[in-house]
């Protein structure tokens, strides 16, 4: 319990300042399950929302009891009371390892998902770890789930989300560096499956500025590539450019799925990614 | 510069051609390029495929070239074996002959001699040499040039002093084919032949004399005067001054105390005084002039001689008047170099806890008194009693034979016998080997009654048989009788040395040692001996005992080393120096001194240098390649920079202080948030016009302290608030808090817990955070703020203590409990400020006015009302921090004033 404690409580400390997160009501779907709060509109719910003229429609929906105290017919509307279940995934892969100052982008990936995660739950909403083997629920025994599969060895080395069969309509938030050359079209698969994505890019800054000089060997985290360059230097604005045009190319993809994608620097302060988060999946 | 190349000379010069190698390396080490540094990269599917626009390899920097170059080049130097100053010369072809003092003077400055000699035998080459030691007594003979060096190499001084005109001696025995080159390597002391000594090796061939600049040093054997040791040091000569120390050693080698050792230009001797408690002076194993290392510098301490207390009880009034016939004076003067003798009366002498009691011409022990000296006899005590005229009435039982009544006259006009003189000790008695001088004579004792007992009783007799000291073990001690008067009345013992040596072994007795051992010391056997250089090193079974009554007139040899002899226990010291003895300098025209013709040999330096240069190639190797982050140029910029603004930073902090020191402020913790500093420093200006308007205590604009590098004694209070954010305390941060809190600091912890978490309690981060910082400080015990705290009356009558939010508990240090007897007081304190007040309120949130005096939040939930009990609660805390418990006395005053009204 104590191995993740820290972490959590920064990312408690770090979701403190933000309202509860509420998923954008127009993404939800016929697969949504009843949940405790209410979206502020009229829905399937239990609580009362407002009484509206009757307008053509089932006859058997009218009020009779407030409609004998006028002269019209009325409908008592309730609140639409629904849930969303987001599903959460950070790449675990070695390159997120990486970290050209303090934290490692894995590191950041992670505080960033519980905080996220600790937000939805005060919101309401039902949060799963993709491939974590529990059902969402909306509670802090989720979050404590959550905090458990980031520590389990076997759900650390995969880059990509597993094969998990998701619902339809389930929102999934995905961290990660997008690096994989796969990653673009698992996104396409999840997206044929009627999954609605949030994509965070976890960049560290040495990668986007490429600040290396001199003789340098560069080695894959796994260890199977390498390339050798007498002047790193000289190699530096093409390789920007490409890192460029990868982003590009990884946003591109997220619109054409009407995905979000937000771009987080890990010598950026995590709050400013959590607040554009919130913005990207709350809708506002 | 030049001078120093000129006295450079090589040993092996023709390695110096290796120096040729070097541009070669210099070009290998060019082309070869420094290893990449490797960097993990995980966008590397971005890069593989770029195109290497310079593949050309990088150079070896030029200053690594140099380190490398330089590297190699000392280590080729120091191969070739140089050597800086000047060898002694040695010219001709005969043989080569030396002649070293190594007596316990020559110990002195050995390291040095032995440089010297490894010059002369590598100036000799393969020239036959003969080595003569002085100390030695190895007949001469001719070495060739490597057994010679091996020859030298075991040679070391010897603790006793050389036989110049035995080694003279031996020499002239020897045969040379030629007339040999001579050179006496001396000691520098004159030992009453120098001259004759000469004079015989001029016979012999050309004579080289080196001298040493200073020579040695000799201790003389201390005078105990009750206080410490009286120290005389000895120097050949009285050439210029010269300071040393002199140190009391225990016996585990610890250094007890030391003194300053001067001898004044033109004065041979010096004198030193340590001063010692008793306790401390039994522990003295040895005394030794510091840095001298030498046998003769070295003062062994009898350890049979260990000081006791001895206590005399004397009957005998007349003392003062005339000393010379009191018991007391004689007895005092022989115990005087072994013990601390001291007078008074039996019973306060046995609480003193003196191990040897003297009862001089006591008849009878009185009342209790005698059931404490029995106690005090059976816990291991030794009581000496002296016979005299009372006792010749009737003594009481402690006594260890019974006697006669009556005293027994020689040589007087009633008597007839002569006046007895002293049989030699029996072989059983602790006197044994104790020479009894025919001069002592008894002219009247007291008489023991015979008795199967009294033959193994007695440890001393008279020729015609009677005893004249008797003993008797009585459970762990000893009851022994002098059959006479300690002072001379009775006998001339007391005026001859054998009373103090009989008094010793007494004493030794009361040490705990066996009276066996003390019988079989008619021969003293080594037990540890010191070597040339001072150092104690146990007894080799060679070494012969010395007969006891010889000891005294022994003189140090090879046959019996200086050293401690005797049973355990009962150790005598065999020193060099005796109380008589002076040093005198050789003085001899033409001789050379030692420093003038060594020479240093420079291949361990350049060696050490030359590896050195090596790891310093690693280790910029591993920086090159990445290895070693913390290496980065940035951090040592940083570094240089954070030196050069040092100083500035120290005078800010001065001019803190100084602030501080000049008016009482309040203070704050810096946490380095700028919005939590905020608040806090806006809080306490807020309550510093709350205190202005209200009270006589009117505090400056407050200041912020930093834990980490502030001196903390000036505030009277710290206010500290928590957010998750601090960093942990570094440990002299902890030091510090922990001091300022011991010292009567008060520190405020406020955990802002509804400010920071949505609850109070253990999960709250606020609450979290104090947790984590004060881990490492040693916390009093804590307990809620009662209602009768003397913190809800320092000022106002309070029951809450607010801020921005109401509720929570304070904690402050645990009050002693209230006391049941009395009545209720209505305000407790323990003693002094308690040195923590922990609450959760966010008082400073509540205090904080801005720029133009306005608050700056709203407390909740009680508005205006509820920041004016959060001021006065501030107002109380600053009270209370500032006068303490005083209100708690001021509740009393009632009741001193009618006491005083009585």
């Amino acid at each position: 319990m104590t191995g993740f404690s820290p972490l959590q409580h920064e990312a408690d400390g770090l979701s403190a300042g933000l309202p509860p997160l509420l998923v954008a009501a127009d993404r939800l779907a016929a697969s949504v399950s009843l949940g405790v709060h209410g979206r502020r509109r009229a829905g399937i719910g239990e609580s009362f929302w407002q009484f509206r003229r009757y307008q053509n429609e089932d006859a058997a929906r009218i009020d009779w009891r407030q409609s004998a105290k006028s002269q019209h017919l009325y409908v008592r509307e309730r609140e639409w009371e629904a849930a969303q279940t987001i599903w959460l995934w950070r790449d675990g892969g070695a390159g997120m390892d990486f970290s050209s100052h303090s934290v490692s982008k894995r590191e950041r990936a992670e505080l960033l998902l519980l905080a996220l995660a600790a937000l939805l739950i005060r919101g309401g909403e039902r949060v799963g770890f993709l491939g974590g083997g529990e059902r969402p629920a909306a509670s802090r025994l989720a979050l404590m789930r959550i905090a458990h599969a980031l520590l389990d060895t076997k759900m650390q080395a995969h880059s990509l989300p597993p094969q998990t069969p998701i619902a339809r309509g389930a929102g999934l938030v995905w961290l990660g560096d997008f690096l994989e050359p796969q990653a673009l079209d698992t996104m396409r698969g999840l997206a044929r499956a009627g999954i609605s994505g949030h994509l965070v890019r976890i960049v560290d800054p040495a990668e986007e500025d490429f600040p290396y000089t001199g003789r340098a060997r560069f080695e894959s985290p796994q260890g199977r590539d390498e390339a050798l360059f007498g002047r790193a230097e000289s190699v530096g604005d093409s390789y920007r450019a490409r890192f460029r045009a990868h982003g590009e190319e990884v946003v591109q993809t997220a619109m054409k799925l009407g995905w979000t994608v937000t771009s987080h620097r890990t010598d950026h302060a995590p709050l400013s990614a959590l607040v554009a988060l919130h913005a990207a999946i709350g809708g506002t | 510069m030049a001078g120093l190349f000129s006295q450079l000379s090589f040993g092996a010069p023709w390695v110096l051609a290796g120096l040729l190698v070097l541009p070669l390396l210099w070009w290998l080490l060019k082309v070869t390029p420094p290893q990449p540094r490797r960097i993990a990269f995980p966008p590397l599917r971005l890069l593989l495929g770029l195109k290497n626009e310079e593949q050309t390899p990088a150079h070896t920097p030029w200053w690594l070239l140099l380190l490398r170059l330089a590297a190699a080049a000392l280590l080729i130097s120091a191969l070739a074996e140089p050597l800086l100053g000047r060898a002694p010369q040695v010219a001709g072809s005969g043989p080569l002959v030396l002649v070293i003092d190594n007596g316990w003077s020559a110990a002195k400055g050995w390291d040095e001699r032995q440089g010297v000699i490894a010059d002369l035998l590598r100036g000799a080459q393969d020239r036959p040499v003969a080595i003569v030691a002085t100390a030695g007594n190895a007949p001469v003979s001719l070495l060739d040039a490597g057994a010679a060096v091996r020859a030298a190499r075991e040679l070391a001084p010897m603790p006793w002093a050389g036989d110049r005109m035995a080694a003279a001696a031996r020499l002239a025995r020897a045969s040379f084919a030629s007339p040999p080159q001579i050179f006496w390597l001396s000691d520098g002391v004159e030992d009453g032949v120098g001259r004759k000594f000469e004079t015989a090796l001029t016979k012999l061939g050309p004579l080289t004399i080196f001298t040493p600049r200073a020579a040695a040093l000799g201790l003389l054997p201390p005078v105990r005067d009750g206080t410490g040791f009286q120290l005389t040091a000895l120097r050949p000569g009285a050439k210029g001054a010269r300071q040393t120390n002199v140190a009391a050693i225990g016996r585990n080698g610890e250094v007890l105390s030391d003194a300053p050792l001067i001898f004044k230009a033109g004065d041979a001797r010096a004198r030193a005084h340590i001063a010692l408690p008793l306790e401390v002076r039994n522990q003295t194993a040895r005394l030794e002039i510091r840095g001298e290392d030498s046998a003769g510098a070295v003062q062994l301490l009898d350890s049979g001689g260990v000081e006791r207390r001895a206590g005399i009880v004397s009957a005998a009034t007349s003392e003062g008047e005339q000393p010379l016939l009191s018991d007391v004076y004689y007895l005092e003067r022989a115990l005087a170099p072994f013990a601390e003798a001291q007078k008074g009366t039996i019973s306060n002498l046995i609480a003193r806890k003196v191990s040897v009691l003297f009862l001089a011409d006591i008849g009878r022990v009185a009342g209790s008194d005698a059931d404490k000296v029995k106690k005090f006899v059976t816990d291991g005590g030794v009581l000496v009693r002296f016979a005299g005229p009372r006792m010749t009435g009737g003594a009481d039982e402690l006594v260890p034979v019974p006697l006669r009544v009556g005293g027994r006259y020689l040589g007087s006009a009633m008597s007839w016998n002569a006046p007895q003189k002293l049989a030699a000790f029996p072989a059983s008695s602790p006197f044994n080997g104790l020479v009894a001088p025919t001069e002592v004579t008894v002219t009247r004792q007291i008489l023991a009654e015979p008795g199967a007992q009294l033959s193994e009783r007695a440890w001393a007799r008279l020729s015609d048989g009677t005893p004249l000291v008797t003993a008797q073990q009585m459970g762990q001690g000893w009851v022994i009788l002098f059959h006479i008067t300690a002072s001379p009345a009775w006998s001339s013992l007391p005026l001859s040395g054998l009373y103090v040596d009989m008094l010793k072994r007494i004493l030794a007795l009361s040490a705990g040692t066996a009276a066996g051992d003390l019988a079989q010391l008619s021969s003293l056997a080594p037990i540890s001996v010191l070597d040339g250089l001072g150092h104690s090193m146990a007894a080799s079974a060679e070494l012969l005992p010395i007969a006891a009554k010889d000891f005294a007139r022994t003189e140090v040899s090879a046959l019996h080393p200086p050293g401690l002899y005797g049973a355990q226990g009962v150790e005598s010291a065999l020193n060099i120096l005796k109380a008589q003895d002076a040093l005198l300098p050789l003085e001899l025209g033409g001789a050379r001194e030692y420093g003038d013709v060594h020479s240093i040999a420079l291949e361990p330096w350049l060696l050490a240098l030359g590896a050195g240069l090596l790891c310093l190639d690693a280790l910029v190797a591993l920086w090159l390649r990445g290895y070693l982050p913390a290496l980065r140029l940035r951090s040592i910029a940083a570094a240089g920079l954070v030196l050069m603004l040092m100083p500035r930073g120290v005078h800010a902090q001065d001019t803190t202080s100084m602030q501080a020191a000049l008016d009482t402020r309040l203070a704050y913790v810096v946490t380095g948030l700028p919005d939590v500093d905020a608040i806090s420093r806006a809080g306490l200006t807020g309550l510093g016009y709350a205190l202005k308007a209200r009270t006589s205590y009117e505090p400056e604009d407050p200041i912020g302290v930093d834990v980490e590098r502030t001196d903390l004694s000036l505030y009277p209070m710290l206010y500290w608030p928590m957010d998750p954010r601090e960093k942990n305390l570094s440990p002299a941060a902890q030091s510090r808090i922990a001091d300022y809190m011991r010292l009567g600091g008060t520190i405020v912890f406020d955990t802002r817990e509804l400010t920071l978490g949505a609850v109070r309690g253990a999960g709250n981060p606020g609450d979290q955070t104090l947790r984590r910082i004060t881990a490492g400080l040693d916390l009093p015990p804590l307990e809620p703020v009662s209602a009768d705290h003397v913190l809800t009356k320092a000022f106002y009558i309070l029951r809450s203590f607010p801020g921005r939010w109401d509720g929570g508990q304070l904690w402050a240090e645990a009050l002693p409990p209230a006391d049941k007897n009395g009545q209720s007081a209505p305000a407790r304190g323990g003693d002094g400020v308690s040195p923590v007040i922990i609450g959760g309120n966010d008082w400073a949130a509540a205090w904080a006015v801005d720029a133009s005096g306005r608050p700056m939040s709203d407390p909740v939930p009680g508005g205006d009302s509820q920041r004016e009990m959060a001021l006065r609660f501030g107002i109380n805390l600053v009270m209370y921090a500032l006068t303490g418990n005083y209100k708690t006395d001021q509740v009393h005053a009632p009741a001193l004033l009618e006491r005083l009204g009585k």
